[in-house]
Protein backbone atom coordinates (compact mmCIF):
# COMPACT_ATOMS: atom_id res chain seq x y z
CA UNK A 1 0.00 0.00 0.00
CA UNK A 2 3.35 2.65 0.88
CA UNK A 3 3.81 2.09 -3.01
CA UNK A 4 0.63 2.80 -4.04
CA UNK A 5 0.42 6.19 -1.59
CA UNK A 6 3.71 6.48 -3.35
CA UNK A 7 2.00 6.68 -6.93
CA UNK A 8 -0.60 9.19 -6.00
CA UNK A 9 2.33 11.81 -4.57
CA UNK A 10 4.45 11.38 -7.64
CA UNK A 11 1.49 10.81 -10.23
CA UNK A 12 -1.82 12.17 -9.32
CA UNK A 13 -0.82 15.18 -6.43
CA UNK A 14 -1.70 18.51 -7.93
CA UNK A 15 -1.30 21.70 -7.01
CA UNK A 16 -4.72 22.51 -6.57
CA UNK A 17 -4.79 20.54 -3.05
CA UNK A 18 -2.00 22.92 -1.66
CA UNK A 19 -4.17 25.87 -2.87
CA UNK A 20 -7.08 24.82 -1.40
CA UNK A 21 -5.67 24.32 1.90
CA UNK A 22 -5.19 27.77 2.12
CA UNK A 23 -8.66 28.14 2.59
CA UNK A 24 -7.95 27.69 6.23
CA UNK A 25 -6.87 31.08 6.29
CA UNK A 26 -10.67 31.76 6.25
CA UNK A 27 -10.71 30.92 10.34
CA UNK A 28 -8.71 34.70 10.84
CA UNK A 29 -12.12 36.34 9.17
CA UNK A 30 -13.74 37.32 11.88
CA UNK A 31 -17.18 35.94 11.09
CA UNK A 32 -17.89 33.61 8.94
CA UNK A 33 -19.31 29.74 8.58
CA UNK A 34 -15.97 28.09 9.10
CA UNK A 35 -16.33 24.55 8.11
CA UNK A 36 -17.10 25.77 4.55
CA UNK A 37 -13.05 25.56 4.77
CA UNK A 38 -13.55 21.93 4.87
CA UNK A 39 -15.79 21.67 1.64
CA UNK A 40 -12.96 23.72 0.05
CA UNK A 41 -10.64 20.73 0.71
CA UNK A 42 -12.95 18.11 -0.90
CA UNK A 43 -13.01 20.46 -4.10
CA UNK A 44 -8.98 19.69 -3.52
CA UNK A 45 -9.77 15.96 -3.68
CA UNK A 46 -12.00 16.33 -6.62
CA UNK A 47 -9.50 17.88 -8.45
CA UNK A 48 -7.40 14.62 -8.10
CA UNK A 49 -9.90 12.50 -9.00
CA UNK A 50 -10.05 14.39 -12.23
CA UNK A 51 -6.89 15.08 -12.93
CA UNK A 52 -6.23 11.47 -12.84
CA UNK A 53 -9.20 10.70 -14.74
CA UNK A 54 -7.69 12.36 -17.84
CA UNK A 55 -4.29 10.87 -17.02
CA UNK A 56 -6.20 7.26 -17.24
CA UNK A 57 -5.13 6.66 -13.93
CA UNK A 58 -7.24 3.67 -13.25
CA UNK A 59 -6.09 1.90 -15.72
CA UNK A 60 -2.36 2.39 -15.30
CA UNK A 61 -3.08 1.54 -11.70
CA UNK A 62 -5.05 -1.70 -12.36
CA UNK A 63 -2.56 -2.70 -14.58
CA UNK A 64 0.15 -2.76 -11.97
CA UNK A 65 0.90 -5.57 -9.82
CA UNK A 66 -2.06 -4.73 -7.24
CA UNK A 67 -5.24 -6.15 -7.04
CA UNK A 68 -8.58 -4.08 -8.66
CA UNK A 69 -9.37 -3.51 -4.41
CA UNK A 70 -5.92 -2.25 -4.11
CA UNK A 71 -6.47 0.72 -6.70
CA UNK A 72 -9.59 2.02 -4.62
CA UNK A 73 -7.68 1.37 -1.41
CA UNK A 74 -4.89 3.06 -2.92
CA UNK A 75 -6.61 6.75 -3.54
CA UNK A 76 -9.05 6.41 -0.58
CA UNK A 77 -6.24 6.27 1.63
CA UNK A 78 -4.72 9.19 -0.26
CA UNK A 79 -7.69 11.12 0.07
CA UNK A 80 -8.01 10.04 3.87
CA UNK A 81 -4.00 11.90 3.96
CA UNK A 82 -5.29 15.04 1.92
CA UNK A 83 -8.45 15.42 4.22
CA UNK A 84 -6.31 15.00 8.02
CA UNK A 85 -3.86 17.33 6.04
CA UNK A 86 -6.45 19.77 6.00
CA UNK A 87 -7.71 19.02 9.99
CA UNK A 88 -3.58 19.31 10.49
CA UNK A 89 -4.04 22.53 9.07
CA UNK A 90 -7.07 23.52 10.59
CA UNK A 91 -5.67 22.45 14.29
CA UNK A 92 -2.52 25.08 13.93
CA UNK A 93 -4.94 27.85 12.82
CA UNK A 94 -7.74 27.52 15.58
CA UNK A 95 -4.56 27.91 18.03
CA UNK A 96 -3.56 30.96 15.90
CA UNK A 97 -6.71 32.24 15.55
CA UNK A 98 -7.07 32.21 19.56
CA UNK A 99 -3.60 33.77 20.11
CA UNK A 100 -4.44 36.64 17.78
CA UNK A 101 -8.03 37.50 18.20
CA UNK A 102 -9.97 34.85 20.84
CA UNK A 103 -13.75 35.83 20.15
CA UNK A 104 -16.83 34.68 19.06
CA UNK A 105 -17.68 33.50 15.72
CA UNK A 106 -21.79 35.01 15.04
CA UNK A 107 -21.58 33.02 11.38
CA UNK A 108 -21.93 29.80 13.19
CA UNK A 109 -19.60 27.38 14.97
CA UNK A 110 -17.01 29.18 17.17
CA UNK A 111 -13.37 28.67 16.12
CA UNK A 112 -12.80 25.75 18.44
CA UNK A 113 -12.45 22.11 18.36
CA UNK A 114 -15.84 21.52 17.76
CA UNK A 115 -15.35 23.01 14.81
CA UNK A 116 -13.45 19.96 13.90
CA UNK A 117 -16.43 17.59 14.62
CA UNK A 118 -18.59 19.88 11.40
CA UNK A 119 -15.42 19.31 9.17
CA UNK A 120 -15.02 15.51 9.85
CA UNK A 121 -18.27 14.96 8.93
CA UNK A 122 -18.14 17.07 6.26
CA UNK A 123 -15.73 15.15 4.76
CA UNK A 124 -17.64 12.14 5.48
CA UNK A 125 -20.64 13.05 3.93
CA UNK A 126 -18.43 14.23 0.52
CA UNK A 127 -16.50 11.06 0.51
CA UNK A 128 -20.06 8.41 1.22
CA UNK A 129 -21.35 10.56 -2.00
CA UNK A 130 -18.41 11.23 -3.84
CA UNK A 131 -16.43 7.54 -3.83
CA UNK A 132 -18.75 5.04 -4.48
CA UNK A 133 -20.59 6.60 -7.01
CA UNK A 134 -17.35 7.19 -8.88
CA UNK A 135 -15.98 4.08 -8.36
CA UNK A 136 -19.23 2.95 -9.98
CA UNK A 137 -18.95 5.10 -13.21
CA UNK A 138 -15.74 6.94 -12.97
CA UNK A 139 -16.81 8.55 -16.26
CA UNK A 140 -19.37 10.73 -14.69
CA UNK A 141 -17.24 12.58 -12.44
CA UNK A 142 -18.67 15.86 -12.42
CA UNK A 143 -21.70 14.93 -11.92
CA UNK A 144 -21.27 12.84 -8.80
CA UNK A 145 -19.43 16.43 -7.42
CA UNK A 146 -22.32 17.91 -8.13
CA UNK A 147 -24.20 15.42 -5.81
CA UNK A 148 -21.58 15.62 -3.13
CA UNK A 149 -21.21 19.19 -3.06
CA UNK A 150 -25.48 19.75 -2.94
CA UNK A 151 -24.91 17.17 0.44
CA UNK A 152 -21.55 18.80 1.79
CA UNK A 153 -23.59 22.71 1.99
CA UNK A 154 -26.91 21.14 2.97
CA UNK A 155 -24.49 19.71 5.94
CA UNK A 156 -23.05 22.60 6.91
CA UNK A 157 -26.21 24.43 6.77
CA UNK A 158 -27.63 22.30 9.61
CA UNK A 159 -24.05 22.11 11.03
CA UNK A 160 -23.76 26.26 11.14
CA UNK A 161 -27.29 26.95 11.52
CA UNK A 162 -27.33 24.74 14.98
CA UNK A 163 -24.68 27.10 16.42
CA UNK A 164 -26.58 30.35 15.39
CA UNK A 165 -29.71 29.02 16.86
CA UNK A 166 -28.06 28.13 20.29
CA UNK A 167 -26.44 31.14 20.20
CA UNK A 168 -30.48 33.12 19.54
CA UNK A 169 -32.12 30.52 21.91
CA UNK A 170 -29.76 29.75 24.99
CA UNK A 171 -32.14 31.39 27.53
CA UNK A 172 -35.08 30.21 26.56
CA UNK A 173 -33.73 25.97 25.53
CA UNK A 174 -31.35 24.83 28.30
CA UNK A 175 -29.60 22.40 25.80
CA UNK A 176 -28.67 25.50 23.69
CA UNK A 177 -27.07 26.70 26.78
CA UNK A 178 -25.16 23.71 27.32
CA UNK A 179 -23.90 23.89 23.85
CA UNK A 180 -23.12 27.62 23.86
CA UNK A 181 -20.71 27.04 27.00
CA UNK A 182 -19.33 24.10 26.77
CA UNK A 183 -19.18 23.21 22.62
CA UNK A 184 -19.33 26.87 21.33
CA UNK A 185 -17.26 28.77 22.92
CA UNK A 186 -13.37 29.99 22.78
CA UNK A 187 -12.33 27.29 25.63
CA UNK A 188 -11.64 28.92 28.82
CA UNK A 189 -12.38 26.12 31.28
CA UNK A 190 -11.89 22.39 31.91
CA UNK A 191 -15.52 21.67 30.72
CA UNK A 192 -15.57 23.25 27.84
CA UNK A 193 -11.83 21.60 26.84
CA UNK A 194 -13.33 18.25 27.90
CA UNK A 195 -16.46 19.01 25.56
CA UNK A 196 -14.51 19.81 22.69
CA UNK A 197 -11.77 17.34 22.70
CA UNK A 198 -14.97 14.97 22.70
CA UNK A 199 -17.11 16.00 20.05
CA UNK A 200 -13.53 16.41 18.00
CA UNK A 201 -13.57 12.66 19.01
CA UNK A 202 -16.53 11.36 18.14
CA UNK A 203 -16.56 13.12 14.76
CA UNK A 204 -12.79 11.55 13.85
CA UNK A 205 -14.29 8.63 14.89
CA UNK A 206 -17.56 8.62 12.60
CA UNK A 207 -15.29 9.83 9.65
CA UNK A 208 -12.68 6.81 10.37
CA UNK A 209 -15.89 4.28 10.49
CA UNK A 210 -18.07 5.94 7.92
CA UNK A 211 -14.65 6.10 5.43
CA UNK A 212 -14.05 2.25 5.78
CA UNK A 213 -17.51 1.34 5.17
CA UNK A 214 -17.25 3.77 2.06
CA UNK A 215 -13.85 2.25 1.06
CA UNK A 216 -15.66 -1.29 1.06
CA UNK A 217 -18.80 -0.51 -0.95
CA UNK A 218 -16.79 1.50 -3.87
CA UNK A 219 -14.24 -1.64 -3.70
CA UNK A 220 -17.03 -3.62 -4.12
CA UNK A 221 -18.56 -1.42 -6.95
CA UNK A 222 -15.43 -1.16 -8.82
CA UNK A 223 -14.61 -4.66 -9.10
CA UNK A 224 -17.69 -5.21 -11.24
CA UNK A 225 -16.36 -1.89 -13.29
CA UNK A 226 -14.77 -2.45 -17.08
CA UNK A 227 -11.82 -0.37 -17.79
CA UNK B 1 1.18 -24.60 -19.01
CA UNK B 2 2.28 -21.02 -18.81
CA UNK B 3 -1.57 -19.65 -19.65
CA UNK B 4 -4.66 -21.52 -19.56
CA UNK B 5 -8.04 -19.45 -20.20
CA UNK B 6 -10.97 -21.67 -19.37
CA UNK B 7 -14.57 -20.77 -20.40
CA UNK B 8 -14.25 -17.15 -20.58
CA UNK B 9 -17.51 -15.21 -20.56
CA UNK B 10 -18.61 -11.70 -20.72
CA UNK B 11 -22.28 -10.56 -21.81
CA UNK B 12 -22.48 -7.05 -23.34
CA UNK B 13 -25.86 -6.02 -25.06
CA UNK B 14 -25.22 -6.70 -28.28
CA UNK B 15 -21.18 -8.60 -27.75
CA UNK B 16 -21.03 -12.26 -26.19
CA UNK B 17 -17.31 -13.61 -25.25
CA UNK B 18 -18.64 -17.22 -25.52
CA UNK B 19 -16.82 -19.43 -23.35
CA UNK B 20 -13.82 -18.93 -24.55
CA UNK B 21 -10.65 -21.37 -24.18
CA UNK B 22 -7.13 -21.57 -24.85
CA UNK B 23 -3.99 -22.70 -23.84
CA UNK B 24 -0.21 -21.28 -24.37
CA UNK B 25 3.09 -23.23 -22.78
CA UNK B 26 6.17 -21.47 -22.45
CA UNK B 27 8.84 -20.02 -24.49
CA UNK B 28 6.05 -19.43 -27.55
CA UNK B 29 4.39 -16.67 -29.17
CA UNK B 30 0.55 -16.71 -29.95
CA UNK B 31 -0.97 -14.51 -32.15
CA UNK B 32 -4.60 -13.52 -31.26
CA UNK B 33 -6.31 -12.90 -34.71
CA UNK B 34 -9.77 -11.66 -35.72
CA UNK B 35 -12.19 -8.21 -37.11
CA UNK B 36 -12.50 -5.26 -35.01
CA UNK B 37 -15.41 -6.29 -32.51
CA UNK B 38 -14.45 -9.90 -32.54
CA UNK B 39 -13.43 -9.84 -29.01
CA UNK B 40 -9.47 -9.60 -28.67
CA UNK B 41 -9.04 -6.74 -26.58
CA UNK B 42 -11.99 -7.91 -24.21
CA UNK B 43 -10.67 -11.29 -24.18
CA UNK B 44 -7.65 -9.89 -22.79
CA UNK B 45 -8.94 -7.55 -20.64
CA UNK B 46 -11.42 -10.20 -19.31
CA UNK B 47 -8.07 -12.31 -19.06
CA UNK B 48 -6.53 -9.36 -16.50
CA UNK B 49 -9.77 -8.33 -14.65
CA UNK B 50 -9.74 -4.64 -16.08
CA UNK B 51 -13.15 -5.98 -17.43
CA UNK B 52 -15.57 -8.46 -15.30
CA UNK B 53 -15.93 -11.49 -16.81
CA UNK B 54 -18.87 -13.15 -16.42
CA UNK B 55 -17.60 -16.66 -16.14
CA UNK B 56 -14.88 -18.47 -16.70
CA UNK B 57 -11.42 -19.30 -15.47
CA UNK B 58 -7.87 -17.89 -15.75
CA UNK B 59 -4.52 -19.68 -14.93
CA UNK B 60 -1.10 -17.90 -14.99
CA UNK B 61 1.77 -20.50 -14.36
CA UNK B 62 -0.19 -22.25 -12.29
CA UNK B 63 -2.08 -19.66 -10.37
CA UNK B 64 -5.59 -18.43 -10.64
CA UNK B 65 -5.76 -15.38 -11.50
CA UNK B 66 -9.27 -14.19 -9.61
CA UNK B 67 -7.12 -16.01 -6.14
CA UNK B 68 -3.98 -14.38 -6.65
CA UNK B 69 -4.18 -11.85 -9.17
CA UNK B 70 -1.11 -9.85 -7.72
CA UNK B 71 1.01 -12.67 -8.27
CA UNK B 72 -0.15 -13.39 -11.47
CA UNK B 73 0.04 -9.45 -12.65
CA UNK B 74 4.48 -10.11 -11.45
CA UNK B 75 4.42 -12.33 -14.18
CA UNK B 76 2.49 -10.16 -16.77
CA UNK B 77 3.74 -7.63 -18.95
CA UNK B 78 0.60 -5.87 -20.47
CA UNK B 79 0.88 -3.85 -23.30
CA UNK B 80 -2.89 -1.67 -24.90
CA UNK B 81 -1.16 0.23 -27.44
CA UNK B 82 0.59 3.66 -27.07
CA UNK B 83 1.29 4.68 -23.37
CA UNK B 84 -1.75 6.80 -23.05
CA UNK B 85 -1.41 7.63 -19.34
CA UNK B 86 0.16 10.61 -17.47
CA UNK B 87 0.84 12.97 -21.02
CA UNK B 88 2.65 15.47 -18.61
CA UNK B 89 5.46 13.10 -16.56
CA UNK B 90 8.17 12.60 -17.66
CA UNK B 91 8.69 8.82 -18.69
CA UNK B 92 11.67 8.78 -15.56
CA UNK B 93 9.18 9.89 -13.51
CA UNK B 94 6.69 6.97 -14.87
CA UNK B 95 9.32 4.60 -14.85
CA UNK B 96 10.23 5.06 -11.20
CA UNK B 97 7.02 4.56 -10.07
CA UNK B 98 6.63 1.64 -12.26
CA UNK B 99 9.77 -0.23 -11.28
CA UNK B 100 8.38 0.01 -7.24
CA UNK B 101 5.96 -2.56 -7.74
CA UNK B 102 7.55 -5.20 -9.70
CA UNK B 103 9.98 -7.30 -7.26
CA UNK B 104 12.15 -8.66 -10.43
CA UNK B 105 12.44 -4.79 -12.01
CA UNK B 106 15.26 -4.47 -14.45
CA UNK B 107 17.19 -1.27 -14.63
CA UNK B 108 19.56 -2.68 -16.63
CA UNK B 109 17.28 -4.05 -19.31
CA UNK B 110 14.81 -1.04 -18.95
CA UNK B 111 18.10 0.81 -19.88
CA UNK B 112 18.05 -1.21 -22.97
CA UNK B 113 15.01 -0.93 -23.94
CA UNK B 114 15.18 2.98 -23.61
CA UNK B 115 18.53 2.88 -25.87
CA UNK B 116 17.00 0.28 -28.77
CA UNK B 117 13.73 2.45 -28.84
CA UNK B 118 15.72 5.39 -28.79
CA UNK B 119 13.72 6.79 -25.99
CA UNK B 120 14.88 9.52 -23.51
CA UNK B 121 13.62 9.62 -20.30
CA UNK B 122 13.75 13.27 -19.98
CA UNK B 123 10.80 13.84 -22.26
CA UNK B 124 7.31 13.92 -20.98
CA UNK B 125 4.35 11.65 -22.41
CA UNK B 126 2.76 14.51 -24.39
CA UNK B 127 6.18 14.98 -26.16
CA UNK B 128 6.51 11.43 -27.54
CA UNK B 129 4.94 10.62 -30.91
CA UNK B 130 2.38 7.47 -31.17
CA UNK B 131 5.04 5.04 -32.15
CA UNK B 132 7.69 6.36 -29.28
CA UNK B 133 4.67 6.14 -26.54
CA UNK B 134 4.18 2.46 -28.32
CA UNK B 135 7.66 1.70 -27.49
CA UNK B 136 7.96 3.22 -24.00
CA UNK B 137 4.64 0.73 -22.83
CA UNK B 138 6.88 -2.22 -24.42
CA UNK B 139 10.09 -1.19 -22.89
CA UNK B 140 7.95 -1.12 -19.07
CA UNK B 141 6.07 -4.38 -20.03
CA UNK B 142 9.54 -6.02 -21.24
CA UNK B 143 11.98 -4.37 -18.17
CA UNK B 144 10.44 -7.17 -14.86
CA UNK B 145 11.11 -10.35 -16.46
CA UNK B 146 7.52 -11.09 -17.17
CA UNK B 147 6.78 -14.91 -17.96
CA UNK B 148 4.13 -13.57 -19.84
CA UNK B 149 3.69 -11.09 -22.30
CA UNK B 150 -0.08 -9.99 -23.10
CA UNK B 151 0.52 -7.17 -26.58
CA UNK B 152 -3.15 -5.79 -27.61
CA UNK B 153 -1.98 -4.50 -30.82
CA UNK B 154 1.36 -3.57 -29.77
CA UNK B 155 2.48 -3.18 -33.18
CA UNK B 156 0.18 -0.60 -33.68
CA UNK B 157 1.16 3.03 -34.93
CA UNK B 158 4.97 1.92 -35.79
CA UNK B 159 7.11 2.05 -38.68
CA UNK B 160 8.52 -1.20 -40.35
CA UNK B 161 11.59 -0.92 -39.75
CA UNK B 162 10.57 -0.76 -35.49
CA UNK B 163 8.31 -3.12 -36.33
CA UNK B 164 10.73 -5.53 -37.18
CA UNK B 165 13.08 -4.48 -34.25
CA UNK B 166 10.45 -5.24 -32.08
CA UNK B 167 9.62 -8.93 -33.34
CA UNK B 168 13.58 -9.37 -32.69
CA UNK B 169 13.12 -8.17 -29.56
CA UNK B 170 9.59 -10.74 -29.09
CA UNK B 171 12.04 -13.51 -30.27
CA UNK B 172 15.03 -12.44 -28.22
CA UNK B 173 12.41 -12.75 -25.10
CA UNK B 174 11.07 -16.04 -25.45
CA UNK B 175 14.32 -17.38 -26.39
CA UNK B 176 15.23 -19.06 -23.48
CA UNK B 177 11.73 -20.45 -22.88
CA UNK B 178 11.09 -19.09 -19.75
CA UNK B 179 8.80 -16.42 -21.16
CA UNK B 180 5.85 -16.30 -23.76
CA UNK B 181 4.04 -13.91 -25.68
CA UNK B 182 0.32 -13.34 -25.95
CA UNK B 183 -0.35 -10.92 -29.09
CA UNK B 184 -3.01 -9.36 -30.93
CA UNK B 185 -2.48 -7.44 -34.42
CA UNK B 186 -4.24 -6.64 -37.68
CA UNK B 187 -1.28 -6.87 -39.28
CA UNK B 188 -0.95 -10.32 -40.22
CA UNK B 189 2.33 -10.67 -42.02
CA UNK B 190 4.26 -9.77 -38.67
CA UNK B 191 2.66 -13.56 -36.87
CA UNK B 192 3.37 -14.97 -40.10
CA UNK B 193 7.01 -14.35 -39.34
CA UNK B 194 6.95 -14.83 -35.50
CA UNK B 195 4.19 -16.72 -34.25
CA UNK B 196 4.39 -20.24 -33.26
CA UNK B 197 0.53 -20.47 -32.64
CA UNK B 198 -2.45 -19.00 -33.54
CA UNK B 199 -5.84 -18.78 -32.01
CA UNK B 200 -8.58 -16.94 -34.23
CA UNK B 201 -11.59 -15.13 -32.82
CA UNK B 202 -14.69 -14.87 -34.49
CA UNK B 203 -18.03 -12.84 -32.97
CA UNK B 204 -16.81 -13.83 -29.66
CA UNK B 205 -16.26 -17.18 -29.89
CA UNK B 206 -12.92 -19.33 -30.44
CA UNK B 207 -12.87 -20.65 -34.02
CA UNK B 208 -9.13 -22.35 -33.74
CA UNK B 209 -6.32 -22.29 -31.42
CA UNK B 210 -3.57 -24.32 -32.68
CA UNK B 211 -0.06 -24.32 -33.66
CA UNK B 212 0.09 -21.90 -37.25
CA UNK B 213 1.14 -25.23 -39.45
CA UNK B 214 -1.45 -26.77 -38.67
CA UNK B 215 -3.72 -23.87 -38.79
CA UNK B 216 -2.53 -22.93 -42.46
CA UNK B 217 -2.59 -26.48 -43.12
CA UNK B 218 -6.47 -26.99 -42.70
CA UNK B 219 -7.19 -24.75 -45.49
CA UNK B 220 -6.24 -24.40 -49.08
CA UNK B 221 -6.87 -21.41 -51.56
CA UNK B 222 -8.66 -22.58 -54.76
CA UNK B 223 -8.87 -20.98 -57.96
CA UNK B 224 -11.37 -21.47 -60.70
CA UNK B 225 -13.31 -20.83 -64.32
CA UNK B 226 -16.38 -19.32 -63.80
CA UNK B 227 -18.77 -22.24 -64.66
CA UNK B 228 -17.18 -24.41 -62.07
CA UNK B 229 -18.47 -21.85 -59.08
CA UNK B 230 -21.72 -23.21 -58.61
CA UNK B 231 -20.73 -26.99 -58.32
CA UNK B 232 -17.87 -25.05 -55.84
CA UNK B 233 -19.73 -22.71 -53.65
CA UNK B 234 -21.17 -25.77 -50.97
CA UNK B 235 -17.32 -26.09 -50.24
CA UNK B 236 -16.43 -22.34 -50.32
CA UNK B 237 -15.89 -20.61 -47.47
CA UNK B 238 -15.82 -17.50 -48.83
CA UNK B 239 -14.72 -16.78 -52.50
CA UNK B 240 -14.36 -13.90 -54.86
CA UNK B 241 -15.13 -13.16 -58.04
CA UNK B 242 -12.49 -11.89 -60.93
CA UNK B 243 -12.41 -11.19 -64.88
CA UNK B 244 -11.42 -14.99 -64.88
CA UNK B 245 -13.35 -16.69 -62.89
CA UNK B 246 -13.24 -16.92 -58.78
CA UNK B 247 -10.39 -17.55 -56.30
CA UNK B 248 -11.65 -19.15 -52.59
CA UNK B 249 -10.76 -20.77 -49.40
CA UNK B 250 -12.16 -23.96 -48.76
CA UNK B 251 -11.37 -26.50 -46.05
CA UNK B 252 -8.09 -29.09 -46.65
CA UNK B 253 -10.23 -32.04 -46.15
CA UNK B 254 -12.56 -30.73 -49.10
CA UNK B 255 -9.24 -30.65 -51.77
CA UNK B 256 -10.54 -33.80 -53.51
CA UNK B 257 -13.92 -31.59 -54.67
CA UNK B 258 -11.34 -29.60 -56.50
CA UNK B 259 -8.89 -31.52 -58.63
CA UNK B 260 -9.72 -29.56 -61.88
CA UNK B 261 -8.68 -26.32 -60.44
CA UNK B 262 -5.74 -24.87 -59.53
CA UNK B 263 -5.31 -25.03 -55.40
CA UNK B 264 -2.47 -23.26 -53.18
CA UNK B 265 -1.44 -23.41 -49.79
CA UNK B 266 -3.73 -20.89 -47.89
CA UNK B 267 -1.49 -18.18 -46.01
CA UNK B 268 -3.02 -16.00 -43.07
CA UNK B 269 -4.40 -13.18 -44.22
CA UNK B 270 -6.32 -15.09 -46.76
CA UNK B 271 -7.73 -17.81 -44.51
CA UNK B 272 -9.31 -14.78 -42.24
CA UNK B 273 -10.29 -12.88 -44.79
CA UNK B 274 -12.30 -15.14 -46.47
CA UNK B 275 -13.45 -16.61 -43.40
CA UNK B 276 -14.93 -13.28 -42.75
CA UNK B 277 -16.51 -13.53 -45.98
CA UNK B 278 -18.62 -16.33 -44.79
CA UNK B 279 -21.78 -15.08 -44.25
CA UNK B 280 -21.84 -12.64 -46.72
CA UNK B 281 -20.25 -14.52 -49.24
CA UNK B 282 -23.98 -15.46 -50.83
CA UNK B 283 -25.17 -12.17 -51.65
CA UNK B 284 -21.97 -10.17 -52.23
CA UNK B 285 -18.61 -11.56 -53.31
CA UNK B 286 -20.00 -14.68 -54.78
Amino acid sequence: MKKLLAKEFRLCMVPMVPLFYLFVLMLLIPSYPYSVAGFFCCNAVFYVFSQAQMNNDLTFTAMLPVSKADVVRGRVRFVVLIQLGMIVLLLAMLLVRRLLYPIANPAGCDPCLTLLFGVFVTFLVFNAIYLPAYYKTPHRAPKHFLMATIAVFAWIVVFEGAFIAAGAAQDAVPLFGWIETYLDCIPTFTGAWIAQIAAACVGASVYAVGTWIVCKCSIARFERVDL
Amino acid sequence: MLLEVRNLEKRYPGFTLDRVSFSLESGYIMGFIGRNGAGKSTTMKSMLNLVHADGGEVVIDGLRFSEQERACKQKIGYVSGAFECYQKSQLRAIAEVTKQFYDEWDDAAYRRYLQLFSLDERKKVSELSAGMRVKFAIALALSHHAKLLILDEPTSGLDPVSRNELLDVFQSVIEDGACSIFYSTHIISDLEKCADFITYIRNGKILASTDLDTFRAGYLLVSGEPERLDAAKPYLIGCKRHAFGFTGLIHAADADQFADCKTAPADLESIMVYTEQEDAHEEAAC
